[in-house]
């Protein structure tokens, strides 16, 4: 069996193309795999498998492609609103941004799109994505859908999406010998790893740090990632006087980013609001055994209790986070070792390639099995003279015969 | 209790499985219970034909018969355990190993179609289904739990079954080597034909099968094949040989080492033969070879010329096979 698999891939650099780098090695020892690429004719295969993100940039081509063809989306996030606004608006297809709200939301979605378009409401992609997500578009065309969550499994459930479902973990690195890096130091070391920005709830991690320094002067904060446009991290630091303790790095490469990681005391990753987003650098910090911070919301929620620290998204949100700092600090070797296996045991690489390989079989040849079985069973139903077999059909589907 | 054994029958066919369901039932009898076998004829080609078998043990009513509730369902192959019962039970043989193990093996029937594919992805969640109703799901040893855990992510109790009822007895060995199986390719016989034309080493090969004209070309006069026999003609020569051959490819169980120990005889088999080895150990209760012919030549020699070892190896084995009986199987079952 062959499948075309769309996906950005480096030296692109977004954690989908991380996550690909990572899975189709394993995915092409199990099974026949072709990757398409941009501007191309797309390959000819039994299921095409598309990797869905918000970036239009590097994800508007591979829905261009599941137009033309449905097959299997990989929803790696749930809310797309900035990618549909990319490949609508971004074209100067106004007409089809409008249509993507009315599906969404009807008549008010579409008068909402107006006042985007006539730059009379804000970029609501900006401002509110996970209002509007705008998912509907892509799940339309999916003739089977990927998830790496309950949450987003259970969002696509209720936006209609009725056809098959599959939730597949995010895939671990396969575990090397890592290095710690030796030039950075703390006491703790805090580490935060990823885009930088108001949704990673990098203020108030700031602020629970200051705090948390106050009683802890050997504290280090490692930030690493880029910042987003309009958030001024140095503002931020100066004004909460934590200019000495925290250290900045931007885009780091893969193996740097790991030994980082691995100097590390306590590593944090928050998130609000989600876009239902699954992190790799919560993978990386898991594999590594460190001890965890992150948010209690979407995919983070969904990871057992003794695995991470988990941090409430309310008013004592600061204060947690500096509580969680403390334990993670002084008592996280438990948390880490847990941290270790429960990820070596859940989101094993060659674990998560069959579980593709099982949900791609399905896709491609489950609607003949189903027929071929249903077929033989209305035929022996009608020869014993029992004309309604749609009560056999249900009961072949409660029977898990047919899916 | 009234318990029903569900087991699969393929139509002129019989195995290790269809002894150890008949010695089920009788063992629940014998020990107080109301005991039916309950059977559904199995044929697993082609394609997607082995759904509709899972899908006819679905639509069995087994909760009661005539008015009377049955009280445990004791399952043991695909897709008998596929059969619905609030007190199911489960102990497995195998399962359909075409769309495991054997797949994109020479011994599997799924080929890279879309439809085998996906009638394959069928049967594996047919399996989580079925099995994941049991109440309790036993393996009949390490290596169909291992399948179960690795291909399913099911949790099994390893519970080995006692071999059939024979009159064992122990006799001088008369220095030829035993086969006792159904003539397929799996279970790897002419091997042991390659290694009695090399080392020109008596050999009485039991049981038939599908291969049987294939092996008897193969041996062409130097093996004596014996066919089906009865349980006196068979216990005889387990009696009276020096050794019992017994090599399939990762075999889910084997009765055969579990009867020759009975008889006192060791066993030789091969690194790759799974099941087996899980009570024959090298040295210990017979020879563990690797899987060429010269290999199982030089180990049935040295068996058959080093009758002392070959004794106390024998006597190692029985030890093991005693331990396994009824009433430890019927208890774990019924508990």
């Amino acid at each position: 069996m062959r499948v075309a698999y769309y996906s950005p891939l480096p030296p692109s650099r977004s954690g989908i193309a991380d996550y690909s780098a990572l899975l189709l090695p394993a995915l092409r020892e199990r099974i026949e795999v072709v990757v398409a690429e941009p501007g191309k004719r797309a390959p000819d295969a039994d299921v095409a498998l598309y990797h869905v993100g918000n970036d239009p940039d590097a994800h508007g081509w591979i829905v261009d492609a599941l137009e033309r063809r449905p097959g299997v989306v990989v929803l790696h996030e749930y809310v797309l609103h900035h990618l549909i606004a990319g490949i609508t608006i971004g074209r100067g297809d106004g007409r089809g941004y409008l249509e993507a709200m009315e599906r969404e939301l009807g008549v008010p979605g579409r008068l909402l799109g107006l006042g985007v378009l006539d730059n009379l409401l804000p970029l609501l992609w900006e401002t509110q994505p996970e209002r509007f997500p705008l998912s509907g578009t892509v799940l339309d065309r999916a003739h089977g859908l990927i998830v790496h969550s309950r949450y987003v499994g259970e969002r696509a459930r209720a936006a209609g999406y009725a056809g098959r479902l599959w939730r597949v973990p995010h895939p671990s690195w396969p575990m090397h010998a890592v290095e710690p890096a030796a030039d950075v130091h703390g006491d703790p070391l805090i580490g935060c790893f990823g885009f930088l920005n108001m949704n990673k709830r990098i203020p108030e991690l700031l602020e629970a740090f200051a705090a948390f320094r106050r009683t802890r002067p050997g504290a280090r904060l490692l930030l690493v990632g880029a910042a987003g446009e309009r958030f001024d991290v140095e503002r931020r630091l100066e004004r909460l006087g934590l200019t000495e303790g925290v250290e900045r790095l931007d885009y780091v490469p893969e193996e740097r980013m790991w030994s980082l990681m691995a100097a590390c005391d306590v590593l944090v990753n928050l998130r609000y609001p989600t876009m239902g987003e699954t992190s790799g650098s919560v993978i990386r910090a898991l594999s590594l055994g460190r001890p965890l911070v992150v948010s209690d919301v979407g995919w983070f929620a969904e990871l057992p209790d003794d695995v991470v620290l988990k941090v409430p998204v309310d008013e004592h949100e600061v204060d947690v986070i500096e509580a969680a700092l403390g334990v993670a600090a002084d008592h996280g070797a438990p948390l880490g070792r847990a941290a270790a296996a429960y990820v070596a045991r859940e989101h094993d690489l060659a674990r998560v390639a069959d579980a593709y390989v099982a949900a791609l079989e399905v896709a491609a040849g489950g609607d003949a099995v189903d027929d071929a079985v249903l077929w033989r069973i209305a035929e022996a139903a009608a020869e014993a003279g029992i004309d309604d077999v749609s009560e056999l059909a249900r009961a072949a589907r409660d029977a898990g015969i047919v899916s | 209790m009234r318990v029903v054994v569900a087991a699969p029958q393929v139509p002129f066919e019989q195995g290790g499985a269809e002894v150890m369901a008949d010695d089920l039932v009788a063992a629940l009898r014998t020990r107080g219970h109301e005991a039916e076998l309950v059977t559904i004829p199995f044929k697993w080609y082609p394609g997607t034909r082995v759904l509709d078998q899972a899908f006819l043990w679905r639509l069995v009513d087994l909760t009661e018969s005539n008015g009377r509730p049955i009280d445990r369902v004791i399952a043991t192959k695909f897709p008998a355990y596929c059969v619905r019962h609030p007190n199911k039970v489960a102990w497995v043989l195998h399962q359909f190993r075409q769309a495991y193990d054997y797949d994109r093996t020479d011994l599997g029937q799924f080929s890279e179609s879309p439809e085998d594919r996906a009638t394959r992805q069928a049967v594996a969640r047919l399996d989580r289904i079925a099995l994941g109703e049991a109440r309790k799901v036993f393996a009949t040893s390490r290596n169909v739990a291992d399948r179960l855990r690795r291909f399913n992510g099911i949790e099994a109790e390893i519970l080995p079954h006692p071999p059939q009822a024979l009159p064992y007895r122990e006799a001088e060995p008369e220095g030829f080597v035993l086969s006792v199986n159904r003539l397929d390719r799996a279970k790897r016989v002419d091997l042991l034909i390659e290694a009695a034309k090399q080392r020109g080493l008596p050999v009485v090969v039991v049981g038939d099968g599908p291969d049987r004209e294939r092996l008897e070309g193969l041996a062409n006069g130097s093996v004596t094949f014996a066919g089906r026999v009865g349980s006196d003609e068979l216990a005889d020569l387990y009696a009276r040989c020096s050794a019992l051959y017994y090599a399939p490819i990762d075999e889910d169980f084997g009765m055969g080492p579990y009867e020759a120990f009975l008889s006192g005889k060791p066993v030789v088999t091969t690194t790759d033969a799974g099941g087996p080895l899980e009570v024959v150990r090298d040295r210990e209760t017979g020879l563990v070879v690797a899987p060429g012919a010269g290999e199982i030549a030089e180990a049935c020699s040295y068996l058959t010329t080093h009758v002392d070892d070959a004794k106390a190896w024998g006597r190692a084995g029985r030890a093991i096979a005693e331990r396994v009986t009824w009433d430890a199987c019927v208890d774990a079952l019924l508990s």
